[in-house]
C-alpha cells in the first residue's frame, strides 16, 4: 500500500507574517440633550477625526442615541463585541477608553498564568528516563 | 522592497476597464471616468434614486449604482484596504470587485471570477514551488495534502474571515460595497459530487470567501507587481502554522522502509530494543531503534513491541521524506522578480518508494 495523506488546515498566527488589527469597527453613540454626553460630544468634534486618521483600518460610525448614556462599542474579528459606557467622562478619558478598545483582541478577559503560549513543540523535548546515562541506585 | 509595475496587457485581460486604466503607467489612481466604470457592479439594474453622472460620459457606459454600492464611499472597504496594508496603487474598486461572487453578478466583467482564477493560479504556483524547494523528497500525495492545507478553499476561507470580511445577507444592489456578496445555497443542498448545483444557483460561504481571497491575491499581483504578490503570499499564507509531519499516513511503514533501504543501497533495516520498562505491568513502555548496519536511523516508543517498531519505522520514513537541504534552493519565481539573479536549482529526488 502506498503512502496516504491526512487532511489538515493551516492555523493562523497573527503577527508572525502580517498583523491584522483585531478591532474592526468602533461605534460611538451620544445624546444631543443630556449632560452626560458633554465630554463625548467634545471628543467627537475635536479628537475623533485625528483618531480616525491615525487608525484607517477601523471602520468608525457615529450615531445619536437619544436619552441614553453615551457608549463606545467595539466589534472584533472574532465576532465578539465590547461596550464601554463613557457617561460623564471628559474627552481625554474617552480617548483612553477608545484606545483600550482599539488595542483589545476581542477575546474574553482571562487570567494568564503562563508567560509563553505557543503552538510549537518544546525544542528541548520531553524528559525520557530511557535515554542518557543510567542512574544506579 | 522594490515594487514592480505589472504589464498593461495583463491588466487589461483580467481587470475591468476602469481598474485597468487605473493600473496603467503614470496613473496610480483612477480617472473619474474610469472610476465610474470601475465601480459599476450592476450593469442591468437601473436605480432611480441615484444621481445621474455628469453629462460628458457617454450614455451607454454610464451605469447607475446606489451610493452605498459605491466603493469610494464605503467605510468598510476603506478599512479593509488599510487592514491588509495594501498599497495605494491597489484601488478600492478592485477590492470591491473581488468581493462580488459570480453567483451574485453574472457579468464576468463585474464579478471576481477572472481575478479568482488568476489568484488560484498564483497561489498554486507559489505554494508548490515553496513546498518542493523546501522539501525535495515530499511524496506527491503529501504535497497535495500540504497544498490543500495551505492554499485550499478551507484555509483561504479562514484567511478571509481573519481579515474581518463580513458577508451580505443577500446580494441585493443596495448592500455595502465592503461586504462579500454571493447567493447562498438553500439549506440542505448537497454540495459535493455530481449532485452539486451549478455555481450560478449559489455557493457556500466557504467557496465565496476563498474566491475573494484568491481575487485579492490577483489584485496585488496586477496592481503592485510580482515582488509585492510574493511578499503578500509570504505574509498571509506561509506565515501560518502547518505541521507537515502530521500529514503522513503510512499503511505499512516497515515494508516501505525495507524497500527504501534496498533502493538506496543501505543495509536492510533491523529493529532493536533499546530500552523498556514495566513489561509485565498494565502500562509497559518500549523504545525500539531501527538500525541499518551500525547506524541508528530512528527511534520509536510504544506500549507494545510491535507498536514501538512500527512507530520507529514511520519516524525513519518521515525523516527521509521531510529532508531539507542545508542550503535552501531558490524558488523558480525568484527570476520573475530579479531576472538577472543567480539561480540555485533544487535537488531532484528519485521519488517515493513504490511498495
Amino acid at each position: 500500500m502506498p503512502i496516504t495523506a491526512l487532511r489538515a488546515v493551516s492555523k493562523a498566527q497573527n503577527g508572525v507574517g502580517a498583523f491584522v488589527l483585531q478591532c474592526k469597527r468602533l461605534d460611538f453613540h451620544y445624546c444631543d440633550w443630556a449632560g452626560a454626553s458633554k465630554g463625548m460630544k467634545s471628543f467627537l468634534t475635536h479628537k475623533l477625526p485625528e483618531f480616525a486618521k491615525s487608525n484607517p483600518q477601523i471602520e468608525i460610525t457615529v450615531s445619536p442615541r437619544p436619552h441614553q448614556h453615551p457608549i463606545i462599542r467595539g466589534t472584533y474579528i472574532n465576532g465578539r463585541e465590547k461596550v464601554i459606557c463613557v457617561r460623564k467622562l471628559d474627552h481625554q478619558q474617552i480617548l483612553q477608553k477608545t484606545e483600550l478598545l482599539r488595542n483589545s483582541s476581542g477575546q474574553r478577559l482571562r487570567r494568564i498564568t503562563k508567560p509563553v503560549k505557543s503552538m510549537n513543540e518544546g525544542v528541548r523535548g520531553i524528559f525520557s528516563p530511557f535515554h542518557g546515562p543510567k542512574h544506579v541506585i | 522592497m522594490k515594487r514592480m509595475r505589472c504589464r498593461p496587457s495583463l491588466c487589461g485581460r483580467f481587470l475591468c476597464p476602469g481598474a485597468a486604466a487605473a493600473a496603467g503607467p503614470g496613473k496610480p489612481f483612477p480617472t473619474p471616468q474610469a472610476a465610474w466604470r470601475a465601480l459599476s457592479t450592476v450593469s442591468t439594474r437601473p436605480n432611480a434614486a441615484v444621481p445621474s453622472p455628469p453629462a460628458e460620459y457617454p450614455a451607454e457606459t454610464v451605469v447607475l449604482v446606489t451610493p452605498s454600492r459605491d466603493p469610494l464611499s464605503s467605510a468598510k472597504l476603506a478599512a479593509l484596504h488599510a487592514r491588509l496594508s495594501l498599497h495605494p496603487k491597489f484601488p478600492v474598486q478592485t477590492l470591491a470587485r473581488a468581493l462580488i461572487d459570480q453567483s451574485a453578478e453574472r457579468d464576468r466583467f463585474f464579478n471576481n471570477s477572472s481575478l479568482a482564477f488568476l489568484g488560484n493560479t498564483l497561489l498554486g504556483y507559489y505554494g508548490t514551488e515553496h513546498f518542493l524547494c523546501t522539501y525535495p523528497r515530499l511524496p506527491s500525495v503529501v504535497l497535495q495534502a500540504a497544498m490543500a492545507a495551505s492554499v485550499g478553499p478551507r484555509p483561504l476561507a479562514s484567511i478571509g474571515r481573519e481579515w474581518g470580511v463580513e458577508s451580505a445577507f443577500e446580494p441585493t444592489p443596495n448592500v455595502d460595497a465592503g461586504l462579500l456578496q454571493f447567493k447562498r445555497l438553500p439549506p440542505g443542498t448537497v454540495v459535493t459530487g455530481s449532485l452539486r448545483p451549478p455555481r450560478s444557483q449559489g455557493v457556500t460561504d466557504e467557496e465565496a470567501m476563498a474566491d475573494f481571497v484568491r481575487a485579492t491575491f490577483a489584485g496585488v499581483y496586477l496592481h503592485e507587481g510580482v515582488a509585492a504578490s510574493k511578499q503578500f503570499f509570504r505574509q498571509h499564507v506561509l506565515s501560518r502554522k502547518l505541521e507537515l509531519d502530521k500529514l503522513f499516513n503510512f499503511v505499512q511503514p516497515t515494508r516501505e522502509l525495507s524497500r527504501l533501504c534496498a533502493r538506496e543501497g543501505f543495509d536492510s533495516p533491523v529493529a532493536r530494543l533499546l530500552s523498556e520498562t514495566g513489561r509485565m505491568t498494565n502500562t509497559p513502555v518500549f523504545i525500539v531503534g531501527i538500525y541499518s548496519g551500525n547506524e541508528c536511523l530512528g527511534e520509536g516508543q510504544g506500549g507494545s513491541l510491535n507498536e514501538a517498531r512500527i512507530k520507529a519505522a514511520a519516524n525513519v520514513l518521515k525523516g527521509w521524506y521531510l529532508y531539507r537541504p542545508f542550503d535552501t534552493a531558490d524558488v523558480p519565481s525568484k527570476t520573475d522578480v530579479y531576472p538577472d539573479a543567480t539561480f540555485k536549482p533544487t535537488m531532484i529526488d528519485s521519488g517515493e518508494v513504490i511498495v
